[in-house]
């Protein structure tokens, strides 16, 4: 294998290197400054879940000072989680992926790309400085009128106000990147890059920016409502003035179920492309998979009402009915992974490993939704722990493990340097156990009764030494992520030299350096299929 | 796009191995393919303005349910279901100055679509006047649109004043805002040409302005009859 | 190009089909030994629940069994396949098979299609409400307490419970129905959303400001005798875990008596105002009109309290000393009505009044 690792391209600036990352439109350091802002919300997400963790250890009330700040902590923690940390941590991995995929030397629009990521630092400060002025939005991450309205024991103060905000901001980040990541999966593909020849990590993006493009808009329409109502005096959603506390629902799930997607199908596309190169063996069903990627986001916009069927004013079976068939595509894509996995030649590589995570927790999110898609059982179910256990085996299970395994699959890439083997699958297992330590027991305390966002808990319900349980589990994942930052640390100063092509890559990037030139590419091999650097490396023989 | 990918070809590589005996790689240059979609289509610039355009219609989209919503739960506090709510019915004229407003808006998408034909067989003369005026007509619409809203503020009629109120502001704010944007973008557009960046061949920022300018006009129909008529 | 799996040696498989088979042995031990109950509801109190726990059960056999069918998959493919030094050449580059994938896209649609109409049909048995139901309750709930109103077949309150938890010591407190009778809820809410929660009924419903929610049950009559916990299970701000009521299932001569006494204590003339000191206190938009009282030490005292929030929010006046300790606990008043609290002699101090309801609303009651 005749591999010479590229130095990095010599800037002909003259600036320094700070300046060069601050004004870059390269999609490349665009992409990794997504990723490194990311995770540091990632932490400061973590760091909240840990507060409410401690809390809820041990009936009564004796870490907070009370449950204002309770409320604050689970409110800012779903937020960041999901706004600022899994969203622009996947559009990150897709920013940096998916032009070097479709063998393009940058996004479409590369100045529209870097506007994107700065907006999202600004937004995640705005939402942080909340702390520190008086307090920020506790309605939580749903932010319910007339809770989230203002008034006495609803939501008072700026806090709400810079959640709205915050949240407008980070929205516009989305959609102008997903009309970019449009825009250069249409128009920026290589020759014979044909839409059925892109990876399936391009295809989830694709997807995923469709789901963005048309439903982010919906829920800035309902945050500037809200907005309206809190301080120009509106009355879209208080009832007692002429609105509808109903109305606020469905307008934000129209937007937030979709967004579940817009979480989980690029950790999908990052899992398809690990699952095939560690196999040594194609994903089985590449167009069905495509099909069903598709299914889903199409289904995604007509399930919202899912969210409310304890509301009283939804029509259920209709929602009920499309919510189940949603597991159908979602089934496809399970059983094409496995039989990608099936007769291959596995490696045990901590990306593969991370995918393999992700199938057993995701499948148990997977069967554990379609519980609540059962209306007389979600009645049961719906705001217990049950529903902060599906979640969390859906985003956690299913989003965090899906970034991991794209975070050790393209560090290589990124940097030119392999992460440390050992020190990753430590990170595995602390953040396997730990994550089921923490979810698992919350189906039991969903069952029993528990509902989500309460401060405290009779000491008598039966709930302590589950809730403990879950405690432990929260500090384990904390521990999980030490070693990998410590292996991040060590391997960008020791790594192992990658090459270009240290997994025997599918797809392009693995056909450039590592890291990438500016414009990536100077030669592309020919693309006569959805591998094109397995083509080039085996010749038809391998087909 | 500044040349900053001036690298030494010599050292690149394509990173396969040498089985590859038939594949030749093909010549691709970074640069061609910024520069200009080979295999021809829609361009960039208007693919994407399509696509914001889509987003701005999912979010009108959203407003639009919240007003039918409110409208259809409307109940005044006599317990009367009507709409407009009695102490509004007759302030929403549709044959006044908002009619003058409407025409003077339909027509600056005439004028504007006047200049794109002018800018596509190279009369910038007439695009530059065509555009002019569509400028000016964008502005007077903003500024009959705000004496509007004071004689309206004048009769009673605010956001705090129920939900008839808060959402015929609301609607016709955040359409008045998309205008404002328009605007700028036509004045951006307008400095340009006047600098003489516009051709036949190199016009895209104009097409894109004005399927912008022309979505705005749209919606502002639509606005007008579901408010003044429906 | 490459040689067939199967040609492999054996270990691997024996291996791989060990561990599937302890794994799959290992989930069956868990239910049959009872330790898989708990993934299960609790026990249904109502006809309804017993509905609801039917279709839970096939739900999750449907779920365990797809489970442990996939999960066995994926370990026997981990385990079974690893690349080993001796793999030189590439497996079989399988892309797909049409008759497996159109197989495994019809069974799972075939299972959710019967999952929907299962859960439909039942869906129909517990969102029913009938026209004339034995029991009609009015329930409300306020930031952040509950309070139940018993109505007569016509839809007119006869008395109103405001003890929403059923006190042990007492006997006092909850809302009490009638086992084996059909009981119908409506829910309102004055101020934002709530959600009627009682476990073992297996299920919930939302309180909706400025829309009226309506449910029936029927507790089976063997449950007579049980309390019930409940629960507000929607986010309504920073009371929202305090929002605890009971369901207490009697039998119906029991439940008849029970609400006589309710009503009895409804219409009892309001205690005639206490000699001695009299202090005026209202609350308005869940606050005091004033933040500090003052009363003579070691002689009894009297507040004349008036609610003037909206109905549906309730306040009371209690007194702790400044060690925490409450010295004073009265009961809770509904807005638009008052009440004469009367309190013991306390020695001189200074205390603390306070809503019991309402963590903001305190003021200062100096005793000297």
């Amino acid at each position: 294998m005749a591999t010479h690792a590229l130095t990095p391209a010599t800037s002909t600036y003259s600036r320094g290197r700070l300046y060069e990352w601050l004004t870059t439109t390269d999609h490349k350091k665009i992409g990794i400054m997504y990723v490194i802002n990311s995770f540091v919300f990632f932490l400061i997400g973590g760091i909240l879940a840990l507060v409410v963790r401690t809390e809820l250890a041990q009936p009564g009330l004796q870490f907070l000072a009370d449950e204002h700040v309770y409320n604050e902590m689970f409110t800012m923690h779903a937020t960041i989680m999901i706004f600022v940390f899994v969203i622009p941590m996947l559009a990150g991995l897709g920013n940096y992926i998916v032009p070097l995929m479709i063998g393009a030397p940058d996004m479409a629009f590369p100045r529209i790309n870097a506007l994107s990521l700065w907006m999202l630092p600004l937004g995640g400060l705005l939402l942080i400085s909340s702390f520190f002025t008086g307090g920020t939005a506790a309605a939580g991450w749903t932010s319910y009128p007339p809770l989230s309205l203002d008034g006495p024991l609803k939501s008072p103060g700026s806090g709400q106000d810079l959640w709205i905000v915050s949240l407008i901001l980070i929205g516009t980040s989305s959609i102008l990147g997903g009309i970019n990541f449009l825009v250069t999966i249409f128009k920026m593909r290589a020759p014979g890059m044909t839409l059925f020849r892109m990876p399936i990590m391009v295809w989830t993006v694709l997807v995923t920016s469709v789901l963005v493009v048309m439903a982010t808009p919906v829920i800035t329409s309902a945050l500037v409502m809200l907005f309206i109502d809190r301080n120009y005096g509106g009355h879209f959603f208080d009832p007692f003035g002429g609105g509808s506390a109903i109305l606020y629902q469905n307008i934000f799930w129209f937007y937030s179920h979709p967004a579940v997607y817009v979480m989980i199908l690029p950790a999908m596309g990052v899992i398809s492309e690990v699952l095939p190169v560690f196999s040594r063996k194609p994903l089985f069903g590449y167009k069905a998979f495509i099909f069903a990627t598709a299914a889903i986001g199409a289904l995604g916009f007509s399930v919202w009402a899912h969210h409310m069927f304890t509301t009283g004013s939804v029509f259920l079976p209709f929602f009920s009915l499309l919510t189940f068939l949603i597991a159908v595509p979602t089934g496809v894509k399970m059983f094409n992974w496995v039989f990608t996995m099936f007769r291959g030649q596995l490696s045990l590589s901590t990306p593969l490993v991370f995918a393999i995570g992700f199938l057993t927790m995701f499948l148990i999110g997977g069967i554990n939704g379609a519980f609540s898609a059962s209306v007389p059982v979600d009645f049961a179910l719906h705001d217990t722990y049950w529903v902060v256990a599906h979640i969390h085996y859906v985003l956690f299970g299913g989003s965090v493990f899906g970034i991991f395994a794209g975070l050790y699959y393209w560090f290589p890439k990124m940097t030119g340097r392999m992460l440390d083997e050992g020190l990753g699958k430590l990170h595995f297992v602390l953040m396997f156990i730990g994550f089921n330590l923490t979810f698992f027991p919350m189906h039991q305390l969903g069952l029993e009764g528990m509902p989500r966002r309460i401060a405290d808990y009779a000491s008598d319900a039966g709930w302590n030494d589950l809730n403990l349980l879950a405690t432990v589990g929260g500090f384990t994942i904390a521990a999980s992520i030490l070693p990998f930052i410590w292996n991040v640390f060590i391997s960008l100063r020791n790594g192992k030299i990658a090459g270009d092509d240290p997994w025997e890559g599918n797809t392009l990037e693995w056909a450039t350096s590592s890291p990438p030139p500016p414009y990536n590419f100077d030669h592309l091999p020919e693309i006569r299929s959805e591998r094109p650097v397995f083509d080039a490396r085996h010749g038809r023989s391998g087909h | 796009m500044p040349a900053t990918g001036g690298r030494d070809t010599e050292g690149a590589l394509i990173n396969v191995t040498a089985d590859t005996h038939a594949l030749t790689p093909i010549e691709h240059s970074p640069m061609a393919s910024l520069a200009h979609d080979v295999r021809g289509g829609i361009s960039n610039p208007i693919l994407g303005m399509i696509l914001f355009i889509t987003s701005e219609v999912m979010f009108f989209a959203g407003l639009f349910a919240a007003y039918f919503s409110t409208r259809a739960n409307f109940v005044d506090v006599n317990g009367v279901k009507e709409w407009p709510p009695q102490e509004f019915a007759s302030i929403l004229n549709p044959f006044s100055l908002i009619l003058v407003a409407t025409v003077i808006l339909i027509v600056s998408s005439v004028t504007l679509q006047m200049a794109i034909w002018a800018i596509r067989r190279d009369d910038r003369r007439g695009f530059l006047r065509n555009m002019a005026v569509t400028f000016i007509l964008g502005i007077t619409f903003l500024l009959l649109q705000a004496y509007d809203y004071s004689l309206l503020f004048h009769e009673g009629l605010t956001m705090g004043s129920g939900p008839f109120g808060t959402t015929y502001f609301t609607l016709t704010g955040f359409h008045g805002a998309h205008v404002f944007g328009g605007v700028i973008m036509l004045g951006v557009v307008l400095y340009r040409g006047m600098s003489g960046q516009f051709s036949s061949r190199h016009h895209d920022a104009v097409e894109a302005a004005s399927l912008y300018w022309h979505f705005v006009d749209v919606v502002w129909i639509i606005l007008f009859s579901i408010l003044y008529f429906l | 190009m490459s040689t067939s799996p199967r040609k492999r040696p054996a270990p691997d498989a024996l291996v791989a089909g060990l561990v599937v088979a302890i794994l799959v042995a290992l989930v069956g031990a868990v239910f049959l030994s009872g330790w898989g109950a708990s993934l299960y509801p609790p026990q249904a109190a109502t006809s309804e629940a017993r509905n609801v726990r039917g279709l839970y059960d096939i739900v999750f056999a449907f779920g365990l069994a797809i489970f442990v069918v996939v999960e066995a998959l994926i370990i026997w493919s981990v385990l079974r396949y690893r690349r080993k030094s001796s793999d030189t050449s590439l497996p079989v580059q399988t892309h797909g098979n049409n008759t497996v994938e159109i197989i495994w896209t019809l069974i799972p649609t075939a299972i959710v299609l019967f999952l929907f109409v299962i859960s439909w049909q039942s869906l129909n048995r517990v969102n029913a409400v009938s026209a004339s139901p034995d029991i009609r309750i009015h329930a409300i709930a306020g930031q952040f307490q509950w309070q139940f109103e018993y109505l007569d077949a016509s839809g007119s309150k006869v008395a109103t419970q405001l003890v929403p938890v059923y006190d042990v010591d007492t006997g006092e407190g909850g809302m009490a129905v009638p086992a084996g009778k059909s009981v119908q809820v409506t829910l309102d809410s004055p101020d934002v959303i709530h959600a009627f929660y009682v476990p073992r009924f297996l299920f919930k419903r939302d309180v909706v400001p400025g829309q009226t929610n309506r449910f029936e049950f029927t507790v089976d009559a063997s449950e007579a005798g049980q309390v019930f916990r409940g629960q507000c299970a929607e986010l309504c701000g920073t009371g929202h875990r305090r929002m605890l009521f009971s369901v207490i299932a009697l039998t119906p001569a029991d439940y008849d008596t029970w609400l006589k006494a309710l009503i009895v204590k409804a219409n009892a003339t309001p205690a005639p105002a206490p000699s001695g000191t009299v202090l005026t206190l209202s609350a308005l938009n869940i606050q005091y009109d004033t933040a500090a009282l003052e009363v003579p030490a070691d002689a009894p005292f009297a507040i004349s309290f008036t609610n003037q929030d909206p109905s549906g929010v309730t306040h009371d006046v209690d007194v702790r000393d400044s060690s925490g300790t409450v010295v004073a606990n009265q009961e809770v008043v509904n807005g638009g009505s008052s009440a004469n609290y009367v309190y013991d002699p306390l020695p001189a101090g200074t205390y603390t009044f306070f809503c019991s309801i309402h963590a903001n609303m305190t003021g200062t009651l100096t005793v000297k």
